[in-house]
């Protein structure tokens, strides 16, 4: 089975992302393990969160979305990320919410060199953000939800979110 | 290995208001954190509103609630033959454990577990299996267990019960426990017959055993309550997840207390306890001996051993000899001690053995064990120097199998006389034991049959078996493996898979025909001519035990598929509720054996439910640590089943042992608050008391004496010795230093040494190969490599690389020993009683200076690539117990793997981020 990577590249944009997410859901139907997962990445709000001329490696910035009660992190990492937007596909954004017990990760700090987030202040959960959130080492039984981005020009738009936020049983409504 | 591609679920469904609802606990790590199943037809959902939801929640539920449902802990399961939603949620209102809900990643994640067709569980075995023609074809099971029934029969007739062995997990619930040992030790009463852990019976911390200190004595409140704990061969963090997160972590934070982590590896919990005033004392692999005898006589050169207790509580010459009080009969205690090598007359004489000993002196100590020796100082003082009003601190000693599968009965002998010396053991907060490994569900239905060992060793002692060397040497010609690999899971794994595939697959007599008389008579055949005959019990089918060597696969049900019973890590003993169906024709495995035996012909194997076995079973345990015969005695007068007497005591369960005391009996030990549900079960004036912690030195207990069917061990307010005293042991390097010699790393060889990991931990067949998170996580084996090894070698993170050996040692046909010393390593090379093996394993390497340079790390057991095969085949001679730890071999870079410049599955980065 061949990868695909969500977004990776300048100047993914959001068909591209609905496209990656219909072919790794036709692939796994296709697969000896059916019906893994259902991806779902329509019906999210496309929502302008800042511009990458403005970013600064290392430096999270903070917006809300799908809507005004759910926090996440704008930021440009020290390597390539899937997902990542931008010249060097680096620039990424998560949710704040650890999703083994709803702790703030980015109050644990963000490790630039590793590209990793957390501890979380509750349990030591650390995350990657390079790999899509996924877990490093701790207990969250997914990874940390990932906003899709797309660019335009200098401007970056949320479109998405893979995965459920920590508190809810759905992202939107 | 493929990839599996997946992307998360960002929707999962509420339980209404009238779901049913059952109490469980987690079927993974010792910890077993209460549970609780949420059950509803498909086609309903509950709201977000509180009385909307059977959580009686409001949405968004809030941070450290334990309410919310990710989409990991819902399925949807059969039950009744209907299709239901089922969440498997940790129990926010959890009394125990789990105190806030709380989770490991493995357990968070179990209802993943469930038998789901639609899902990667779809694969569960669902009938029995028959291999003819070479492939295993179904069966119903009458026929398969008419063919076992016979074949067993055969082999006891013609070879012997010692041609008839079985290999099987020793935990996966009392029930089921109870009924294999019954069958296979009590009435077929083969000495051949092994847990998975281990190559024969017995204790795995001998030396605890012989100390007098109970493996499980301790309450997770204990370590909670400890100033300072020494944590040795494991990190809670990675394989106790909820012990650490719940009991140690606010411990650290809140109270300052204090972890000393002993590790040849950097992990997350070692990091932490670094970063907050504890130690990481980073060992080289094997030398643990060397450390808790230089700490030891640190402590005593400083005057800070603890006088008052070892005054008090240390065995004298004469309390030491009436170990052999225990008579004259083949005990462990008589064999390992009447050499001599090893009790002392009491302290006194512990010292002077100890004084005179090189390795304990600390310039010789740093450099085996690779610590600076300012380290084991500040390690001794921190556990025993006391403070500034004199009183002492209160030290605890945990220790896992980085301890005690590296060398085991001195590592385990000389960590116990450090924590006499300690003053740990007895009161609240100053406690002794294993954090543990599985649960604890071993109940034995049945003896042991030492005398029948073909093991010895000089005089008449005899010892129990080691079942590897028996099968490897060609005396096995029935071999029952229940829920265990056998194989990969044992020291000099390529040797034995060897003879596996010999007296199986290479053997001219095989199954050609369906026909229940044709396939006995072709395995007659097998057997007549030095084959053996393998059938495999277990819920999915297993490379290559089930997949490649069984005649015949048994499908068995587990978890969430049987009402079931077992003990935790603090002894907490509780109800796994049957919450849905089991998949086509798999069965329980006390009803699979049960049914194998009555058509043997043995009676008293006709069990109608799991409550039964249950029931039965209760009195095996009634001097034990997990004594729960009296809470079965008071369900029969309360009219009820054991089963739903327990079930009333839900996730907080009862810490056994469990007594009969008076109704107006009330007591206040320290952890009091977590011992027990109340339930309200009364009879005749006397209700059901719990218990704390063993070796509780300061319990008072009823005046009134045990009661109705109680027993007291002297265990409960003393030690688990003879005299309730603990003997202090010597431990001679010299009895170990000859194989560590052998072994260590020569050349460009590294230590290969090999452990466990959060996200994988006791969950393999579910996580690694069925969780499709995990399997992005950690798509394949892995080697950690030290930057400096790396480099020499071109190696970067990402790369494919081997790690072989052409001198793994194993012990070939031997176990008579005449002579003493006949057993030691250089003598049984000596008189050629050594071979030396090739093998070799791959992983992704993680250039990481997590571990020390010169030592490797790699995952434990890997269904693809055990790291067991660079493990020598050459157990411990004093208590037959591998030396799991200690693989040795090359490293090499073979290429590329996918990971390197993906984004997709694993990660590279540090663990070590606190």
């Amino acid at each position: 089975m061949s990868e695909t990577e969500m977004g990776k590249g300048a100047c993914a944009n959001r068909r591209e992302f609905l496209l990656s997410g219909g072919i790794t859901a036709a692939m796994m139907m296709l697969g000896t393990k059916p019906m893994m997962a259902e991806a779902k990445v329509v019906g999210y709000p496309r929502k302008k969160i800042g511009k990458l001329s403005r970013l600064k490696s290392g430096r999270p910035i903070d917006f809300n979305y799908p809507d005004e009660d759910s926090e996440n992190i704008l930021i440009k990492l020290s390597k390539p990320a899937g997902g990542g937007v931008g010249k060097n596909a680096n620039v990424v954004a998560f949710n704040k919410l650890c999703t083994h017990m709803g702790g703030t990760v980015t109050d644990g700090g963000y490790h630039h060199s590793d590209a990793v987030a957390g501890p979380c202040p509750f349990h030591l959960s650390t995350f990657d953000l390079s790999r899509h959130g996924m877990i490093v080492a701790g207990h969250a039984t997914q990874s940390l939800p990932q906003i899709q981005l797309e660019v335009k020009g200098d401007d970056i738009y949320a479109v998405g979110v893979m995965g459920l936020i920590y508190g809810r049983n759905k992202n939107l409504g | 290995m493929s990839i599996t591609k997946f992307s998360t679920k960002d929707t999962v469904p509420i339980p209404p208001s009238d779901a049913d609802v059952l109490t469980t606990a987690c079927d993974y790590c010792v910890v077993a954190c209460g549970y609780k199943i949420y059950r509803w037809p498909v086609g309903k959902e509950g709201g977000t509103k509180a009385k909307q939801n059977a959580l009686g929640v409001d949405y968004p539920v809030s941070p450290l609630s334990g309410k919310w449902i990710g989409p990991n802990q819902h399925n949807v399961a059969l039950y009744n033959g209907k299709l239901h939603n089922v969440v498997v949620l940790p129990d926010g209102d959890a009394e125990a454990v789990n105190l806030s809900g709380d989770h490991s990643i493995r357990g968070g994640a179990i209802s993943q577990r469930c038998y789901n067709p639609n899902s990667p569980t779809h694969d569960r075995l669902k009938s029995p299996l028959v291999r003819v023609n070479d492939t295993l074809m179904p069966v119903d099971w009458d026929t398969a267990l008419d063919v076992c029934a016979e074949l067993s029969n055969y082999t006891i007739n013609k070879f012997g019960e010692q041609a008839w062995a079985q290999k099987t997990f020793s935990y996966e619930f009392y029930e089921n426990t109870y009924a294999l040992t019954k069958f296979a030790r009590r009435y077929i009463n083969t000495p051949a017959w092994a847990p998975h852990d281990q190559p024969g019976p017995g204790s795995a911390t001998a030396g605890f055993r012989d100390t007098g200190f109970e493996n499980f004595a301790p309450s997770y409140w204990d370590w909670g309550n400890s100033e300072v704990v020494f944590i040795s061969g494991t990190d809670p963090y990675e394989t106790k997840t909820v012990l650490f997160t719940e009991w140690f972590l606010p411990a650290v934070r809140n109270r300052g207390q204090k972890l000393i982590f002993v590790l040849p590896r950097k992990t997350t919990g070692a990091a932490f306890a670094e970063k907050n005033g504890g130690l990481f004392l980073q060992i080289t692999p094997g030398t643990d001996t060397v450390l808790q005898l230089a700490i030891s006589r640190y402590i005593i050169e400083k005057g800070w051993q603890d006088k008052e207790w070892i005054n008090k509580w240390v065995a004298n010459k004469w309390e030491t000899d009436s170990g052999f009080g225990q008579g004259t009969r083949n005990t462990p205690w008589q064999w390992r001690t009447t050499w001599g090598k090893f009790q002392t007359k009491g302290f006194d004489d512990y010292k002077k053995w100890l004084f005179s000993q090189k390795e304990a002196e600390m310039a010789t100590a740093s450099k085996i064990t690779g610590i600076p020796a300012s380290k084991i100082k500040a390690a001794a003082t921190m556990m025993a120097k006391p403070k500034a009003d004199g009183s002492r601190v209160k030290t605890s000693i945990g220790i896992e199998k980085g301890n005690y599968w590296s060398n085991n009965y001195l590592n385990t002998t000389s960590v116990a006389a450090m924590a006499v010396i300690l003053g740990a053991g007895g009161r609240p907060g100053q406690v002794v034991g294993r954090f543990g490994g599985h649960q604890r569900g071993g109940m034995s239905g049945g003896g042991y049959p030492r005398s029948k060992s073909p093991e010895k060793q000089e005089g008449r002692r005899k010892k129990p078996i080691d079942l590897d060397r028996w099968f490897v040497s060609g005396h096995v010609r029935f071999a029952h493996v229940v829920g265990t690999t056998w194989t990969s899971a044992m020291g000099g794994t390529q040797s034995i898979q060897s003879m596996f595939n010999k007296l199986t697959r290479k053997n001219p007599h095989q199954i050609k025909s369906r026909k229940k008389e044709e396939i006995i008579d072709s395995l007659k055949k097998r057997m007549d001519s030095g084959g053996t005959v393998v059938v495999n019990q277990d819920i999915y089918l297993r490379d290559p035990i089930g997949a490649k060597y069984a005649d015949i696969v048994l499908p068995a049900s587990g978890w969430g598929e049987d009402d079931f019973a077992r003990n935790n890590g603090e002894r907490r003993l509780r109800l796994y509720s049957k919450f849905m169906d089991a998949p086509g024709l798999a069965k329980p495995d006390w009803w699979i054996v049960g049914q194998w035996a009555t058509k043997m012909g043995f009676k008293g194997f006709n069990w109608k439910n799991s409550n039964e076995v249950f029931e039965e079973a209760a009195r095996f345990s009634r001097k034990g640590i997990r004594a729960y015969h009296n809470l079965v005695f008071m369900a029969k007068k309360n009219g009820i089943k054991g089963h739903e007497a327990l079930r009333k005591f839900g996730t907080k369960g009862i810490q056994t042992p469990i007594l009969m005391v008076p109704k107006e009996w009330k007591e206040n030990r320290p952890g009091q608050q977590y011992v027990s549900a109340e339930t309200g079960l009364t009879w005749n004036g006397y209700k059901l008391a719990g218990t704390v912690r063993a070796h509780d030195t300061e319990r008072v207990m009823p005046e009134t004496g045990p009661a109705v069917t109680t027993v007291w061990p002297k265990w409960l307010t003393h030690f688990n010795s003879q005299s309730g005293k603990l003997n202090m042991l010597k431990s001679p390097w010299n009895l170990f230093s000859d194989f560590y010699d052998e072994i260590s790393p020569k050349g460009d060889e590294l230590w290969i040494t090999n452990g466990r990991i959060n996200e994988v931990w006791q969950s393999g067949f579910d996580d690694m190969e069925r969780r499709p998170m995990i399997m992005k996580r950690w798509p394949e084996n892995w080697i950690e490599i030290h930057p400096d090894d790396a480099k020499s070698r071109g190696i970067e993170s990402g790369d494919y690389v081997m790690a072989y050996s052409n001198r793994v040692p194993v012990q070939k046909d031997y176990n008579q020993a005449s002579h003493p010393g006949d057993f030691q390593y250089s003598t049984l090379k000596k008189n050629g009683h050594i071979r030396f093996d090739s093998a070799s394993i791959t992983g992704v390497a993680i250039v990481t200076s997590v571990v020390k340079k010169g030592t490797s790390w790699t995952y434990f057991l890997h269904p693809e690539q055990s790291a067991n095969s660079l493990v020598a085949m050459v157990p411990d001679p004093i208590t037959n117990r591998y030396r799991f730890k200690l693989g040795v071999g090359k490293i090499k870079k073979l290429g590329e793997s996918p990971y390197k410049n993906s984004f997709d599955s694993m990660s590279f980065a540090r663990r070590d981020i606190v």
